[in-house]
């Protein structure tokens, strides 16, 4: 907290001495204010909530894709060493580069930042879930052997409690991965959302570099909340127990 | 103390092979014994002699590669609503309280939740953790976890409790206390207990019969009644004397299985040099 009042204060203090020029560092004061204006305003937050969405629905395609290859992968080891190299192999691809072949073959619109929000997000979840997974100790299977639980108890009172840490781990670094391709993506394909919004206004005329600065914080805002609102709280949940 | 005659588990002729090619490895060789309800039955043997898988057999882990197991007549080949385990790792699931986790046998079998909670609570109380049942393991000591292992797989009401090594990760004193009261839950519910153990004096305190077993491959080495009167002291001169004979018994076993197994390398060695002198 201390190290923050202190940034803010040097950045105001070498913005308003004229030490950068403000067109180049706007005062914070200023950037603040506009942060607020575009709280208020529909256009803004509609791209917010655009890119908000694409994210939301990458992340959610992704898991619904991996959380059932993840777990097959870590229940069978045969099944692991067929197509974990693979996937390792896809992952080391480039996510950018990916994006230009993405949009000359389906064109820039929700439907590519989806899918490369969606790629970017597979990778995490994928690795998590599967090393939760492998972790589960074999005694935890015997026991639900022993008293004779079916699969869906095996599953929803074994496997998934188990995984759990993991799978919201994974859901963490996917989000924030995820976040910030689909910025890129805004940026260079011109997607609409806050990327392009960011990358519109400081190109755009003298003091909108106010704009592009007060839509950074936005994300920047936008990412703790969202730790705190929801995963943390998670967390919190686990450390009872873990 | 009072030991019905009725059989309850019975192994015939049971060989367990694992094959890992391209060898394959006797764990259990021809195993023949009965077990009669409401029996305290302690298995020792050297390490690695396969008590364990043997204790597994009965549990319904694993299944033997040839002969039977049976269960009051029954051929064993899952597992059994009527048998049930107490693990030497505890074995507890960290995300569930003291009394979920005692609870998870009925749970699994849809028996309500007041009901199994009742059932739960009460199996607490007879291990003397009334006032944890909101805990979570992590905050249980290894003694106390076990007895939730304990109380776990007595909230079944199974005929039959095997034990896996249950004392072994727990320090003596604990464990002492521990034994003495599954002595007592066993004196109480006359259930049919197997106690697979490496402590020769903690079976000799608990066993109405100690099932020695040989070095691997596992035979059936000595069947041993242990009659002393309950409560055992370990310092009694009979105790000491048991002790003393089933401990020769298995130092012999293990002498002859380090011979065995140096006549076996000798061998191998002899077949090398006879394929070096041609």
């Amino acid at each position: 907290m201390i190290t923050l009042v202190a940034i803010f204060s040097v950045w105001e203090a070498v913005s308003l001495l004229g030490i950068v020029s403000s067109d180049q560092l706007p005062p914070l004061h200023n950037v603040l204010f506009t942060l607020v204006q575009l709280g208020g305003t529909p256009f803004f937050m509609a791209r917010v909530g655009q890119s908000f969405v694409n994210v939301a629905a990458g992340v959610s395609l992704a898991l619904v894709v991996v959380m059932p290859l993840a777990l097959l992968v870590g229940l069978r080891n045969q099944l692991d060493e067929a197509i974990t190299p693979i996937i390792m192999l896809v992952g080391a691809l480039p996510d950018l580069a990916i994006l230009t072949v993405l949009v000359t073959v389906i064109g820039r619109g929700n439907v590519a930042a989806v899918a490369i929000s969606a790629f970017s997000a597979f990778f995490p979840i994928y690795f998590t879930i599967r090393q939760g997974v492998k972790e589960i100790p074999q005694d935890y299977f015997h026991v639900a052997s022993v008293f004779r639980a079916g699969r869906l108890d095996t599953f929803s009172k074994i496997i998934l409690p188990s995984i759990f840490p993991n799978f919201l781990t994974g859901l963490r670094l996917s989000f924030e991965f995820s976040w910030n391709v689909l910025l890129a993506v805004e940026i260079i394909a011109s997607v609409a959302g806050i990327g392009s919004f960011i990358s519109n206004s400081i190109q755009g005329s003298s003091h909108s570099m106010t704009y592009g600065l007060a839509a950074i914080m936005t994300v920047g805002l936008l990412t703790v909340l969202m730790d705190r609102a929801f995963f943390e709280r998670l967390e919190q949940r686990i450390k009872r127990w873990r | 103390m009072a030991v019905d005659n009725r059989l309850h588990v019975e192994f015939s002729n049971v060989t367990k092979v694992y094959s890992e090619p391209p060898r394959s490895v006797t764990a259990l060789n021809d195993i023949s014994f009965q077990i009669n309800e409401g029996e305290f039955v302690c298995i020792v043997g050297p390490s690695g002699c396969g008590k364990s898988t043997l204790l597994r057999m009965i549990a319904g882990l694993d299944s033997p590669s040839s002969g039977e197991i049976r269960f009051k007549g029954n051929l064993l080949t899952a597992p059994h609503p009527k048998i049930s385990m107490v693990f030497q790792t505890f074995a507890l699931l960290p995300w569930r309280t003291v009394l979920e986790n005692v609870a998870f046998g009925l749970e699994v079998q849809n028996v309500p939740k007041r009901e199994r909670e009742n059932t739960a609570r009460e199996l607490l109380g007879m291990v003397g953790l009334k006032d944890s049942e909101n805990l979570f393991p992590k905050q249980l000591s290894g003694g106390m976890k076990q007895r939730v292992g304990i109380a776990r797989a007595l909230a079944t009401d199974p005929e039959v409790v095997l034990m896996d090594e249950a004392f072994s990760a727990i320090d003596e004193f604990t464990a002492e206390a521990l034994r003495e009261e599954v002595a007592e839950i066993h004196a109480e519910t006359q259930k049919t207990f197997l106690l697979v153990t490496h402590n020769l004096p903690e079976a000799i305190e608990l066993a109405d019969r100690i099932l020695v077993l040989s070095a691997r491959p596992a035979r059936v080495k000595s069947i041993v009644p242990i009659e002393l009167v309950r409560p055992r002291s370990p310092t009694a001169s009979d105790f000491v004397s048991i002790h003393k004979d089933i401990f020769s018994l298995l130092q012999a076993e293990l002498e002859a299985s380090i011979m065995r197994r140096r006549l076996g390398e000798i061998k191998e060695f002899q077949k090398l040099r006879d394929m070096e002198d041609r």
